[in-house]
């Protein structure tokens, strides 16, 4: 279905399709990493490490590219775990800056590896991903952050978000939920990095540094931090605005600031929020009635205070 | 030794200006809980202004004598100042107010969209490549028993330390400093005591821009060049800065920028310089894995 209608797109939209659904899975990462509260400012070095293990994998080993993808997604899962349990004690401001400085040492890794590639970047990497392998990939992640807010690790994820020392007293396991989540959240980023390095075809160090990481912390806030739509949209949204500004190719980045401001100073808790639920569509309520488990729709609008 | 002494008074010199970005990072920061990302950019407005201002008057350059030298780079510093004390305003009026007591990432971000439109619009009006700064200060190289200090690294750093002094006594000594400092510390009793919160939170916007200006001229005469990008790595290290340092004294935030600017120029000198702009990463990882509030004082979300 989607090979008709990508037929029918001149390729150049393709290309900033499969980039936006690229940047939605990373985002989708954070998401998952910052659900329990704790503040990633590195995602774009999470991501980078799946994008390297995975693109020397395919390259120099001849691996296939599902397998290899998915040793990136470990990869990224058990680095995302050792940064949890360093950060697991400091407040989300501390955190975040940890975060900030180790992606940072990543990158001044990745400068000083002559194994892949070192400041000239990985090169050779062979082309792995279309658009049939993103979209179907970021519906899937979708899926399981559906599943996740609803499940029981989504629940104690926010409740360690909103309040740690309640959560712990409702027998809560603080510390394991909050590494869980950001590892989980990390695995993601390095399966859209693993993507992302097969589409791009060349892995730059420089790919993992600090500006990075803040486009997909701006794609996430702004989207709205608080749903798994608001990621995906803001992922989208902000990496399709520049190529529909293209009319004034000189003043595209001007304009997309200002409006990326003006919409933050409008929707100041991001774009999409949780609307304090009153009546679901009757197709959702009959969707979700399929999980059997109904959702308690106070709790879900409590969790939107202190935002 | 003589080397030493050398990349010492270099890295003294370079590093007070990362101090008085920091400077403004951390009141922006203390007063707000606020991380303004468009502060960088702030700095490099100030840098554009000297550039705008000098070749706009064609300065001879060589030419000129010591006091008409000063006289001038006074004059371009209180341009710049003015021009970058209004941007704060304007920021702190459109930008930080409406989003700011919300969640710490959303005026982040809100920033963080003025500073793209910042840079691009540097770029669209002086295009991409760094453009050169004519020196007012006629360059003339001090010798120290061997060690050389230039004209322009000595302006740059009595003009960092001036402005820190003048801040440390605005904070400390004057009436308006006072009420800043108790809204950083409570807000909202500050304002139960009558202190106008929003007022003191622009005019702090202000003067943190107004020093983010000053040492943009500075450091564009010293570099003898301006950039739209220039803000970009500069801002995050005088953001690390702030972070290594605390948000808590004046005098540790000062500190700590000489400090990275002493190291950084060492291990240019000593090491290698790929390894310079790693020099803050790795500071704020050991400061932050020992002492999570800073070397010298508190921060709290």
């Amino acid at each position: 279905m989607s090979n008709s209608l990508l037929a029918h797109l001149p390729a150049f939209w393709v290309v900033t399709l499969i980039t936006a659904g690229l940047n939605a899975i990373i985002t989708m990462g954070l998401y998952f990493s910052n659900s329990a509260g704790a503040l990633s400012a590195c995602h774009a070095a999470l991501a980078g490490v799946g994008a390297y293990v995975a693109a020397v994998l395919t390259t120099n080993f001849d691996w296939p590219f599902p397998v290899a993808l998915l040793a990136g997604t470990v990869t990224g899962f058990a680095t995302g775990m050792l940064l949890a349990l360093v950060t697991l004690r400091m407040n989300e401001l501390v955190a975040g800056l940890t975060t900030l400085a180790f992606g940072e040492t990543i990158v001044i890794i990745a400068f000083n590896l002559d194994y892949i590639g070192g400041a000239n970047g990985f090169i050779g990497i062979p082309l792995q991903t279309t658009f049939d392998a993103v979209y179907p990939l970021l519906a899937l992640v979708v899926f399981a952050a559906w599943r996740f807010d609803r499940s029981r690790l989504g629940y104690a994820a926010r409740a360690c978000r909103d309040n740690p020392h309640a959560a712990a007293a409702m027998g809560i396991n603080v510390p394991r939920v909050k590494t869980l989540v950001f590892a989980l959240g990390s695995g993601i980023a390095g399966l859209g990095g693993g993507l992302r390095a097969h589409y791009v075809l060349v892995q730059n160090p420089d790919d993992m540094g600090f500006f990075f990481s803040i486009n997909y912390l701006i794609f996430w806030v702004f989207g709205g931090s608080y749903t798994f739509w608001g990621p995906v949209f803001g992922a989208m949204f902000l990496t399709v605005l520049p190529e529909l500004l293209r009319f004034s190719l000189y003043d595209r980045f001007i304009i997309y600031g200002v409006i990326l401001t003006a919409i933050v100073i409008v929707r100041l808790q991001g774009v999409i929020t949780r609307v304090p639920l009153g009546r679901r569509p009757a197709f959702v309520a009959w969707l979700s009635r399929l999980w059997r488990r109904p959702v308690p729709s106070a709790s879900l609008g409590q969790s939107q205070g202190g935002r | 030794m003589e080397q030493f002494v050398q990349q010492l008074v270099n890295g003294i010199m370079a590093g007070s200006t990362y101090a008085v970005v920091a400077l403004g990072f951390g009141l922006v920061f203390s007063v707000m809980r606020v991380v303004n990302l468009a502060h960088p950019e702030i700095f490099m407005i100030g840098a554009y202004v000297a550039f705008v201002v000098i070749t706009g008057l064609k300065v001879p350059g060589q030419g000129l004598g010591v006091l008409a030298a000063v006289a001038l780079f006074v004059g371009v510093l209180l341009v710049a100042m003015l021009a970058t004390g209004v941007a704060g305003l304007v920021l702190e009026r459109l930008v930080i107010r409406p989003t700011r007591g919300t969640y710490i990432l959303t005026p982040f971000i809100a920033t963080a969209g003025v500073s793209i439109a910042l840079q691009n619009t540097a770029q669209r009006l002086f295009g991409p490549d760094p453009v050169r700064v004519p020196s007012v200060i006629p360059p003339h190289t001090f010798m120290l028993s061997g060690v050389r200090v230039t004209s322009m690294q000595l302006t740059t750093f009595l003009t960092a330390v001036a402005i820190m002094l003048a801040l440390r006594y605005y904070v400390h000594s004057t009436r308006w400093g006072r009420a800043t400092r108790a809204v950083a510390e409570k807000p909202d009793v500050a304002a139960a005591c009558g202190v106008n919160v929003n007022l003191v939170s622009q005019l702090t916007v202000s003067i943190a821009s107004i020093m983010a200006g000053a040492a943009g001229v500075a450091l564009g005469l010293l570099y003898t060049s301006a950039a739209p990008f220039m803000g970009l790595l500069f801002g995050l290290k005088s953001f690390i800065c702030m972070l290594v340092a605390g948000n808590r004294h004046i005098e540790a935030i000062m500190a700590v920028g000489l400090l990275l600017g002493v190291v950084e120029a060492m291990v240019t000198g000593y090491v290698s310089s790929n390894l310079r702009d790693a020099v803050a990463f790795a500071l704020l990882l050991a400061v932050l894995f020992f002492r999570p509030q800073g070397l010298f004082g508190s921060y709290e979300v």
